[in-house]
């Protein structure tokens, strides 16, 4: 074997999803900067941002998975070289890669900006921020695994409906004035409510990682 | 390859169910250097056999063995040797013909551009071109591109004139043919065309409902199946002939079907007081039928 097949599928994977990446970044950096603008540039900026985010995320791992199923591409990338629990995991891999490149990017963009001089009688929203990006992360992390485990469009749906409920129902809890108030100092504060926040988001994205991977080391059929 | 390898492939006693489909206990073997077509019905087990030979699905009962190497555990070390193309598989689409090329030869040691540039004249497509914008024949021909420039030792091949022009299966089946004159190579090829297989095969799969009903080479499925027409006068009743796969009567002909010719039968038959008026070689297609229909019949006594 001449090169690595399982590094190939993921090269493979972030070539064919690069535009996707590019416009995430873009339309991601495009939105940071418009909030500069006032306060409708702020509304029309931060909706962007978050829909870069989120929809970047969904559409990523819908994509990645479920096109690749419909469309029956997956079958010639089993009939390379590589064992189905190996191209499964190239699979996970470069999905956490062509998502999780753009929402670094976007999230350290964003965290910077609190931090910036200019900044500084907010820059206690840099765990607003922090809590924020997090959960959009865990929300990909959970859909890829459903996906993962589901085969069928009308279940990989559930995914989708389920992570918008979630969404909206963290953006009301994380946008009460006693959740937000303390957060908007010139310090940075870990408040009872961020901790535990950000301990579930990196208990949700660690237990999506480990039962995607023990699930597929469990798959005798791959196809 | 292993060095012990004597065949493409083996599978000995192999069972897969799933919820309205059982394949059952399948014996099968290509030696190399030869090839093999699997024919049978839509639904007779003929993908789930690939499938079960690559390593994408496994066995309940029995073993595989592709090249040497147990499958599905070693399916990635034996798939280094073995390309596969299936009617329903598909390049990605986000990229092009060249694209996939480059992609394909980085894995293949043994990738030969100089060929792959002679098949993309053969078949007509353009490196350039985007998997989206081509048509269904030259999907399959840009997979079956990839799969013979790479050299492999088995080629597995499922339903893959289904989508092709009359022009574009003629050239693949040369194709098929030139790559059997390597001695340790070898294909294996389904289909429901019977023509194709005819065409190229040395041996020959038939497979229906999950049940391999005969595999043997071809030259004897073509010298063992005749069908006898024969004049019977009144009062004359045939015996039960235990090499008969068919007997239609009619009001003074009969038509005699069997799969054990030999010119001896001649005598028997006659001595009932039966005349033969003609013996007919049958096609391929003609001999699956029979065949198909005989093992329905024994399995619904």
């Amino acid at each position: 074997m001449k090169s690595s097949v399982f590094w190939a599928l993921v090269r493979k994977d972030l070539y064919v999803l690069r535009g996707f990446m590019i416009i995430t970044v873009v339309v991601g950096l495009a939105s940071l900067f418009s909030m500069r603008f006032g306060r409708a540039g702020f509304a029309v900026g931060g909706i962007l941002f978050l829909t870069a985010n989120v929809a970047g995320g969904i559409f990523i791992a819908m994509y990645s998975l479920m096109t690749e199923r419909k469309e029956q591409s997956r079958l010639f990338a089993l009939s390379l070289p590589i064992s189905g629990y190996k191209c499964d995991l190239a699979k996970l891999l470069s999905g956490y890669l062509s998502y999780g490149i753009p929402w670094l990017i976007l999230t350290a963009a964003g965290l910077l900006g609190f931090l910036l001089p200019g900044n500084a009688a907010e820059r206690g929203m840099f765990v607003y921020g922090l809590v924020l990006q997090l959960f959009i992360l865990a929300v990909f992390s959970f859909v890829i695994a459903w996906l993962f485990i589901v085969k069928s469009e009308p279940m990989a749906g559930i995914a989708i409906m389920v992570s918008n409920i979630g969404f909206s129902l963290f953006m009301v809890s994380l946008n009460q004035p006693a959740v937000t108030r303390p957060l908007r100092t010139p310090q940075i504060t870990w408040t009872p409510f961020a901790s535990w926040a950000l301990a579930g988001e990196l208990i949700v994205i660690t237990l999506s990682l480990v039962l995607t991977i023990f699930y597929m080391s469990r798959q005798r059929d791959h196809i | 390859m292993t060095d012990h390898a004597t065949q493409a492939f083996a599978l000995r006693g192999v069972s897969k169910a799933f919820r309205y489909f059982r394949l059952e206990n399948l014996n099968l073997e290509l030696p190399l250097g030869q090839i093999m077509g699997l024919v049978g019905p839509n639904g007779a087990g003929k993908s789930t056999t690939i499938r079960l030979l690559m390593g994408l699905i496994a066995p309940e009962a029995g073993s595989i063995e592709v090249l040497g190497h147990r499958v599905p555990e070693q399916a990635a070390v034996a798939k280094e040797r073995v390309a596969y193309v299936s009617d329903d598989m598909r390049l990605f689409s986000g990229a092009t013909l060249g694209w996939h090329m480059r992609f394909v030869a980085r894995l293949y040691p043994d990738w030969d551009e100089a060929y792959a540039q002679t098949l993309l004249k053969h078949f007509n497509i353009r490196a350039d071109q985007g998997m989206r914008g081509m048509s269904r024949g030259e999907h399959i021909k840009a997979m079956l591109l990839l799969a013979l420039a790479r050299r492999p030792r088995l080629l597995v091949l499922d339903e893959p004139t289904s989508g092709l022009d009359p022009v574009a299966r003629h050239e693949l089946l040369t194709e098929l043919m030139q790559i059997v004159r390597d001695e340790s190579r070898s294909i294996l090829f389904s289909s429901h065309n019977t023509l194709d297989v005819e065409r190229i095969c040395d041996q020959i799969a038939f497979i229906d409902r999950g049940h391999l009903v005969d595999a043997r080479d071809k030259e004897s499925f073509i010298e063992r199946w005749r069908r006898i027409s024969l004049d019977v006068p009144t009062g004359v009743t045939l015996p039960r002939l235990k090499d008969a796969v068919d007997l239609t009567l009619g009001e003074r002909l009969a038509t005699l079907t069997t799969d054990r010719y030999e010119p001896a039968l001649h005598g028997v038959l006659e001595q009932c007081g039966a005349r033969v008026t003609d013996v007919q070689r049958m096609s391929l297609e003609e001999i699956f039928v029979a065949s198909v229909m005989r093992s329905r019949a024994e399995v619904q006594s």
